[in-house]
């Protein structure tokens, strides 16, 4: 396992931080109370069965769902969820959901390229025209990204064109322009033909060693356990168990996350 | 002003519900024409023959490209002068017309005969080939074939289609009234002119054609969650 | 087969030819605006600017266009006081004008359905990756929904172009002089129907190819997301070299 989070910077000052989230699809009760606390260079591997509320978590990070309960905070922006008297969760200001959501990246899935722009618009998109860069900047650092994770020659190739694990890249490619405090990954690899998952996970693996802070919900457990600092066992809505890898993999407390990684080998 | 449209001493509202029932009419049987007409077309587009396929494709083209008012122009126009040239030739004297409703059949009978065939030719095309080898392998002749395999997977898939062409051909058939046919619209036509109230008679006259089209259109959509049933939605 | 003669009426009906276009062309784009609107207020409103909309959209897709024409001519006619008070009457009284409204109400009604059924094509994945960045809810239209949306709506709008050219024939029986005017004219004249349909009929048919032609072109342009460009890519999209 690499050292993490003593690395380039040593400042503790969390870059991630959810406080007892809760989250209910109708009568449903998806997260009850989860928590989790992200120092900068921190990867966090989310693991768990389906249902149990990882992606959900993972989204109400940045808002893509909205807590009804709870406290999110990405860098320097805070948002507070609390039910009113009669039971309702006030809206959160538009805009501080937008500059929140500038601070914390997502690579999906279904990678959600946008299908009409070619690559390098796509990873271009963004930091012009929601950082408002100037437009030659953000070309020259978008070609410098796409060749960083390995597709440069496609970049003007349009999404439809590219396999499913240089489209993953380039979504990388996509969040990393956006220079976010966290990227969050939400099971990146579950969409991939097994023999192009390994070349999205390299990619991932060298954004860790470089110190990327990273949320990462996923099945690939030999990634959980050689490149996370930090390992979230969620069960029901509830985190289970939480600790370094070596503790959540090599001594498993719960019978529940016993039976989760019998059953992943 | 309700009066006016009403079932008083003055109402026209028996006139205008007759017209909507001759509307009706019309537009059944003209469907039922293109049915037909529209059968044959698919059919000779579908066929091994070079020139059924080339005048059954030019049939399409012609009656979908060309409006829809010169069409019944010419079956109206084209047709009387014919006939009254027959006419002469039997002792007959001056302007001899079609039958108005007979013509007004025919002509949404071959416009709407044009789309039926692309949706029967689509619906036909849509059928699995497996399923029709399995009836050649099991034996079964081309005529049994058509009606225990074909036909009915062509109007299952033909339903959703039929009903489009079918708010067509209803909404076509107050252009008959510009041959004279005394339908829904030459109706409030009439009713306005002769009642200096265009406004009250066209807005009866519209909401009559949504009734009839909105009841018909549920009527449609009836049939096709029908023939739907053991079907698994995409 | 009297060449002379189809000759004449082919030279008389062209000259309905550029009304019928300018018919057409102004009410479709004025429609297309219309459409947009109507579909974005649907998309993001309110309940209670939904339910009129909705309703204008099926009156206008349920009723005969005839019908639309008339009662715009004819019966708005009779409020003439009204609008001479509101100074409007010179709007309606002439034929063109309402023809316009008419053909423009019309196809903005069929054009919110088209682009409606766009807008819910685009994938909502993209939506949700945008919105991820951070984006303000009108540069997600602009950049990703509207782009995505207008290309999937591209053929059936170009249908409805059609259709529209078609529609303007009915403007001969409020007295317009286009293509089909002409046509009525020179037949009840003549009584030569046969030939004088064949003439009117291959004009529109020739319009309606061209514009076929163009759609074609316009999506080929468009689209080159949904091509493959080149045997690179062929064999990426396989999973091989990259």
């Amino acid at each position: 396992m690499v050292e993490r989070g003593a690395g380039v910077n040593a400042d503790p000052r969390a870059a991630v931080t959810v406080t007892d989230l809760h989250k209910s699809f109708n009568a449903l009760e998806v997260l009850k109370g989860v928590s989790l606390m992200a120092r900068e260079g921190d990867v966090v591997s989310i693991l768990g069965s389906s249902g149990s509320g990882k992606s959900t978590m993972l989204r109400c990070i940045n808002l893509l769902e909205t807590p009804d309960q709870g406290t999110i905070r990405v860098g320097e922006e805070t948002l507070r969820f609390a039910k009113d008297c009669k039971g309702r969760v006030a809206a959160p200001d538009r805009r501080q959901v937008e500059r929140l959501r500038r601070g914390a990246a997502m690579v999906f899935q279904s990678f959600n390229l946008w299908s009409h722009m070619t690559i390098l618009e796509n990873v271009v998109a963004a930091p012009v025209h929601v950082l408002k860069r100037p437009r030659a900047e953000c070309v020259a650092e978008a070609e410098a990204l796409l060749a960083k994770v390995g597709i440069a020659n496609r970049r003007h190739h349009y999404p439809a064109h590219l396999s499913g694990g240089q489209q993953q890249r380039a979504a990388i490619a996509r969040a990393l322009a956006m220079q976010p405090k966290v990227l969050l990954f939400d099971e990146p690899t579950s969409s991939l033909d097994p023999e192009l998952v390994g070349e999205v996970l390299r990619v991932m693996r060298s954004l860790a060693n470089e110190g990327r802070t990273m949320l990462v919900v996923t099945h690939e457990m030999a990634f959980a356990r050689d490149v996370s600092s930090q390992v979230l066992f969620l069960h029901q809505g509830k985190i289970d168990e939480q600790g370094p890898p070596d503790e959540v993999f090599g001594c498993p407390k719960s019978d529940r996350l016993r039976q989760f990684l019998a059953a992943a080998r | 002003m309700f009066d006016l449209i009403g079932f008083g001493r003055d109402g026209w509202g028996p006139a205008l519900l007759w017209a909507a029932a001759t509307t009706l009419f019309l537009s059944v049987a003209g469907f039922v024409t293109g049915a037909a007409l529209g059968a044959i077309a698919a059919f000779a587009r579908l066929s091994g023959d070079r020139l059924a396929r080339r005048i059954a494709f030019a049939y399409g083209v012609l009656f979908r490209g060309v409006p829809d008012l010169l069409t019944i122009y010419l079956l109206y126009f084209g047709g009387s002068v014919a006939l009254t040239m027959v006419g002469h030739w039997v002792g007959a004297h001056g302007f001899v017309g079609l039958p108005r409703f007979a013509t007004g059949m025919v002509a949404l009978g071959i416009i709407s005969g044009a789309y039926q065939a692309e949706v029967y030719r689509g619906a036909f095309l849509a059928i699995h080939r497996g399923e029709i080898e399995a009836a050649r392998a099991y034996g079964m002749s081309g005529a049994t074939m058509l009606r225990q395999v074909v036909v009915p997977q062509v109007l299952r898939y033909a339903i959703p289609g039929l009903g489009n062409v079918w708010q067509l051909v209803l909404k076509d058939s107050a252009l008959v009234s510009i041959i004279g046919l005394v339908e829904l619209m030459r109706e409030a036509q009439v009713g306005a002119g002769s009642t200096r109230e265009p406004f009250i008679f066209f807005c009866s006259a519209g909401a009559l054609y949504l009734l009839i089209a909105a009841t018909t259109g549920a009527l449609f959509r009836r049939v096709e969650r029908h023939t739907r049933r053991g079907f698994r939605t995409a | 087969m009297d060449i002379a003669f189809l000759a004449n009426t082919l030279a008389q009906l062209l000259r309905g030819a550029p009304l019928t276009l300018e018919l057409a062309a102004t009410s479709v784009g004025l429609g297309f605006v219309f459409a947009l609107t109507l579909a974005l207020a649907l998309q993001s409103a309110p309940a209670t600017i939904g339910w009129p909309i909705r309703a204008y959209v099926a009156t206008f897709r349920g009723t005969p266009l005839l019908v639309q024409i008339f009662l715009i001519y004819y019966g708005l006619g009779q409020f003439r006081p009204t609008l001479q008070a509101l100074d409007l009457w010179g709007f309606f009284r002439q034929p063109y004008w309402c023809a316009i409204l008419a053909l423009t109400l019309n196809t903005a009604a069929y054009g919110a359905e088209i682009i409606r059924g766009g807008l819910q094509s685009v994938p909502h994945g993209q939506i949700e990756a945008a919105r991820a960045c951070g984006m303000p809810p009108w540069t997600v239209y602009r950049l990703v929904i509207l782009p995505i949306a207008l290309r999937q709506a591209l053929p059936s709008y170009g249908n409805e172009i059609i259709l529209m050219i078609k529609g303007t024939s009915l403007t001969s029986i409020v007295t317009l002089l286009e293509i089909t005017g002409v046509a009525q004219q020179i037949i009840s004249q003549t009584y030569r129907a046969v030939e004088v349909f064949a003439c009117a009929g291959a004009i529109y048919l020739s319009m309606n190819y061209v514009v076929a032609r163009a759609l074609v072109a316009i999506e080929h342009h468009l689209s080159p997301h949904l091509r493959v460009p080149d045997i690179e890519a062929a064999v990426a999209i396989e999973g091989g070299l990259h």
